[in-house]
């Protein structure tokens, strides 16, 4: 056999490894119901803004505090607390992508992802990250 | 019954549209004709049809810039009755972003890559001479494609193209819609909807058109490694394909690399480069070119791995089509910050990719057998096994990025539910930190063997010192940078030593190659100076993310609201609030917020960012300097603001700051009311912070804010004020009467306690005065920022340019030889 047959192979396996390892780290998206079943442990949760419940950004007192409640598909609502910034534009998402996880009652969220309805007639999707 | 439209421009339109029409005609054509002249056997049959494909392509050329021309024209003139230039543009926009309007969406953006194969096309009609038949048939059979995304125009149902000379009373969602029967409905329509406030940037003026160019000319190695396939001459167009695969290489680099600044310092990624999947997109095919211009060269020397050359010079333009699925088709949907909006042309797209990559790998795999290669075994210590080790080392990288990257594809072929990874970037990193070590290490030590087969003395003879100084300079970086990135545990600090010392040792490997194996000759040391360029990217990479920092850190509050302990590591709580006027200690500066300004015809607000640096001992200050962090505020009736960092340049670091929130400001926010308050000399007031003593009236007022004048009758109130906090302050309002009519008051205020007093009135029968009292309920002007400092990010920039001024070399002496 070819040495370059055997650097081939060598690379498919290392190739195979890799997508393996990394699909590994791939999250899903997931409802509060089945996040809760598994707290502490970090999800996507897809939902909407509950406007109906009080939304708190005051940054004199804390400018890396802002909280809200988000209803999720199911229906369900949950407090949710997001360490940064209120995101621009935040009361007119027409969708919430939270990244976190649940922790007693709440949902800690790091990573907000919006969906806007934006001033054109398309999709303009919006983005408020906090580096871990 | 037809409607009379009052004030419409309609003619630009009408031949706007007939001539991106014509454009497609002309580049069928022109395809027709060239693929023909290709086929034909007898010369002066070629000569005919070649003489055919030339004039439509000229035709297509001047249909192209004239479209183009009357795309900016009705730009310019807001000429609102367009859809396009409703949507991307309004009154208000200055001159200079109007190009960036002009490819901020789809339809301009295709038209800019179209116009880049135009320039690209007559450039080859004129030198590649005879491959410019089979070659143009592709190049043509490109333009064919995009052509079609501009036509607008239904095909059996189904709409090809979008045209960008729709008018808005026919766009699809406004048909029915009352106000389209008006005829004077553009009366109503003032302005259009305006530029998207992170477009509002020179980096969107010039990025775009350096990363489409890139994109263009990426069609030229394919279309000579498919006119090699096609015409059976398997090794011929090796020589003149070359120099177009290292230009196309070096644009779409710096294009990327342009995408990375403008991340930089217009975005609020947080940096230089977030593995979004627009920057993943053109940095794949990339790679993949890269991974083909080194079995090139293997190829060239010694006759080895040209099926590879073939499949990645076919497989980085597929990979550029792929991209455009990706960011035009709408599928990335919320996975992404910069995609283009979906035009319902996702299934053109489709097809655009799959008629380059089916004839293109068909005839592949068909010819695999003709194509020329040698049954003779490399040896290990040969150029050739290492240069096809490195491409098929970064091939593993594009393969693990495009994964990951599709993941919204995935999720629509296969019906599954798979979100983005939780941390993207550590997701990308993990792999491509090892991916970099081996290019890194290959790099450096690939050059010093030769092809074929190489003494093994000579190898380490020549490698031993450039081996001992990278390791001695990797200790040094190490010990003095104090690099201890421990995020991610001890395995990923070993990890990036390692890298460190890879990235170090391709700099000096590269540098000692140029002396050592080229002798210092300069004309053929452009690969060396490439290769210094990209160590430079990856050590400036390196150390600028592993070592950035986070200056604004909030401090004070972990404690008052109890995130201590684990969840403080989790919660680094970065954003820092920073009163008007009152200095915040962050990092090694104290930072002062001054203010805000904006300017006439700049729709930025400003925001005046003080940083001082002082002697922590004799309390002098050793350094200061201003940013202008700037920010949209209030667009278009969005609430909330789109920020644009400022960042202080040093030789070693960067200090990178940018808005993330400020207050809502309108009148109404302001509920504070003036309390009043009659004194007497001596009297005291009370507020919730201290109280303040009326010590006596004086005639010559000193407050910065009153300009005497004269014959004014003028006398200030002296204000001792005293604060809960030991502090102890002086205020002055001042009350005046002008012209002996006019009565005026100054009032004085004290920011770091939002007190403001006002002298309203004198009472000389009660020998009193009258003061007003306002306090602020809270500071109610601030603004919240973040603060970054990127340590050695010009390593980076600078690596860039090396890296292009390596390319710029290697492709003259490539050109020089042909």
């Amino acid at each position: 056999m070819k040495k370059t047959n055997i650097v081939l192979l060598v690379v498919i396996a290392v190739a195979i490894g890799v997508i393996v390892t990394v699909a590994g780290d791939f999250s899903t998206y997931e409802t509060f119901a089945t996040a809760k079943e598994k707290e502490g442990k970090e999800y996507h949760i897809i939902g909407v803004l509950d406007k109906a419940k009080e939304l708190t950004y005051d940054p004199v007192k804390d400018a890396n505090y802002f909280s809200f409640y988000m209803k999720d598909k199911t229906g369900e609502t949950r407090k949710v607390i997001f360490y940064g910034t209120k995101p621009t534009d935040f009361e007119k998402a027409e969708q919430l992508v939270l990244t976190g996880k649940i922790e007693g009652n709440e949902f800690h969220c790091n990573k907000i992802l919006m969906k806007c309805p934006s001033k054109y007639k398309d999709d303009q999707v919006a983005m408020s990250t906090k580096q871990m | 019954m037809e409607t009379k439209y009052i004030g419409e421009h309609l003619l630009p339109g009408q031949l706007g549209h007939f001539f991106a029409v014509l454009s497609f005609i002309a580049s069928l054509v022109a395809t027709i004709a060239y693929y023909n002249a290709v086929r034909a056997k007898e010369a002066p049959l070629e000569a005919s049809w070649k003489r055919l494909a030339r004039w439509a392509f000229i035709i297509e050329v001047v249909s192209v810039f004239t479209v183009f021309g009357i795309l900016y024209y009705i730009l310019y003139n807001h000429y609102f009755e367009y859809k396009y230039i409703w949507r991307n543009s309004s009154r208000t926009l200055e001159t200079k972003y109007l190009l960036s309007s002009f490819w901020a969406d789809q339809e301009g953006s295709f038209l800019l890559w179209s116009m880049w194969h135009c320039v690209l096309g007559v450039i080859l009609i004129f030198t590649s001479k005879k491959w410019e038949a089979p070659v143009m048939t592709v190049v043509s059979f490109a333009q064919l494609c995009l052509a079609s995304m501009l036509l607008g125009i239904y095909i059996l149902g189904y709409r090809v193209g979008s045209n960008p000379f729709l008018l808005l009373r026919q766009a699809e969602e406004n048909i029915g819609l009352p106000w389209t029967t008006s005829p004077d409905y553009l009366s109503m329509i003032r302005d259009g909807n305006g530029l998207n406030p992170l477009l509002q940037n020179y980096w969107m003026v010039i990025h775009p058109p350096v990363t489409f160019l890139g994109f263009a000319s990426m069609v030229v190695p394919f279309a000579f490694a498919f006119a090699g396939l096609w015409t059976r001459q398997y090794k011929e167009w090796i020589k003149p394909g070359l120099p177009w695969a290292l230009f196309a290489a070096m644009i779409l680099g710096i294009g990327v690399m342009m995408g990375a600044a403008w991340a930089y310092e217009a975005l609020t990624f947080g940096g230089y480069w977030a593995w979004d999947p627009v920057e993943n997109g053109s940095l794949v095919p990339w790679l993949t070119l890269i991974a083909g211009i080194h079995t090139l060269l293997a190829f060239k020397h010694t006759g080895q791995a040209l099926k590879s050359t073939f499949f990645f010079f076919l497989i980085s333009f597929v990979l550029i089509l792929y991209a455009t699925f990706l960011t035009r088709s709408g599928v990335l949907g919320d996975t992404s910050v910069h995609s283009f909006t979906d035009l319902g042309m996702s299934g053109q797209l489709l097809v655009y990719m799959a008629v380059f990559t089916i004839p293109g790998f068909t005839l592949l795999i068909l010819r695999r057998k003709e194509i020329p290669d040698v049954k003779k075994e490399e040896s290990t210590y040969s150029r050739e096994f290492w240069l096809f080790v490195g491409a098929l080392v970064l091939l593993i990288a594009a393969i693990q990025i495009t994964f990951t990257t599709s993941i919204p594809v995935w999720n629509k072929l296969f019906g599954l539910n798979m979100a983005p990874p939780l941390e993207p970037e550590f997701h990308y990193n993990k792999i491509q930190i090892w991916v970099a070590i081996v290019v890194g290490l290959l790099t450096a030590i690939v050059q010093f063997l030769k092809y074929k087969d190489t003494p093994r003395k000579q190898v380490t003879q020549k490698l031993l010192w450039p081996t001992v100084a990278a390791l001695i300079i990797t200790v040094l970086i190490g010990w003095l940078g104090r690099i201890n990135f421990d995020t991610y545990g001890a395995g990923f600090l070993v990890a990036i030593y390692i890298m460190l010392f890879a990235s170090v040792y391709a700099v000096i490997g590269n540098t000692a190659y140029i002396f050592s194996g080229l002798k210092g000759n300069m004309k053929s040391a452009g690969a060396s100076v490439a290769h210094i360029g990209f160590g430079l990217i990856l050590l400036g990479a390196l150390i600028s993310s592993s070592k950035k920092q986070v200056i604004s850190m909030d401090r004070m509050n972990m404690l008052g609201t109890g995130f201590f302990g684990k969840e403080s590591k989790e919660n680094p709580r970065e954003n820092l609030m920073l009163p008007r006027n009152f200095p915040v200690q962050m990092g090694d500066y104290h930072v002062t917020y001054a203010g805000d300004s904006t300017a006439a015809g700049d729709p930025k607000t400003y925001y005046v960012v003080r940083y001082e640096k002082k002697d922590p001992a004799s309390g002098a200050v050793l350094e200061k300097f201003t940013l202008y962090p700037d920010a949209f505020v209030n667009t278009k009736g969005e609430e909330g603001l789109t920020p644009n960092p400022s960042s202080k340049h040093y030789l070693t670091r960067d200090i990178f700051t940018y808005v993330t929130a400020v207050p809502i400001k309108d009148n109404g926010s302001d509920t504070a009311k003036y309390s009043q308050h009659e004194v007497q000399e001596g009297d005291s007031i009370f507020f919730s912070n201290g109280y303040m003593i009326f010590t006596g009236l004086q005639p010559q007022p000193e407050n910065g804010n009153y300009k005497p004048a004269p014959g004014d009758l003028a006398v200030g109130a002296q204000l001792q004020v005293y604060t809960k906090n030991d502090e102890q302050y002086k205020l002055q309002p001042v009350y005046y009467i002008r012209d002996s009519t006019y009565q005026y008051s100054v009032p004085d205020t004290l920011f770091p306690q939002s007190l403001y007093v006002r002298f309203s009135k004198i009472m000389p029968k009660e020998n009193k005065i009258a003061l007003e009292v306002k306090e602020a309920g809270a500071f109610s002007d601030y603004i919240v920022l973040k603060a970054l400092v990127f340590p050695y990010i010009n390593v980076l920039w600078g690596g860039v340019l090396v890296m292009i001024v390596g390319f710029v070399m290697s492709i003259y002496r490539r050109l020089k030889r042909n």
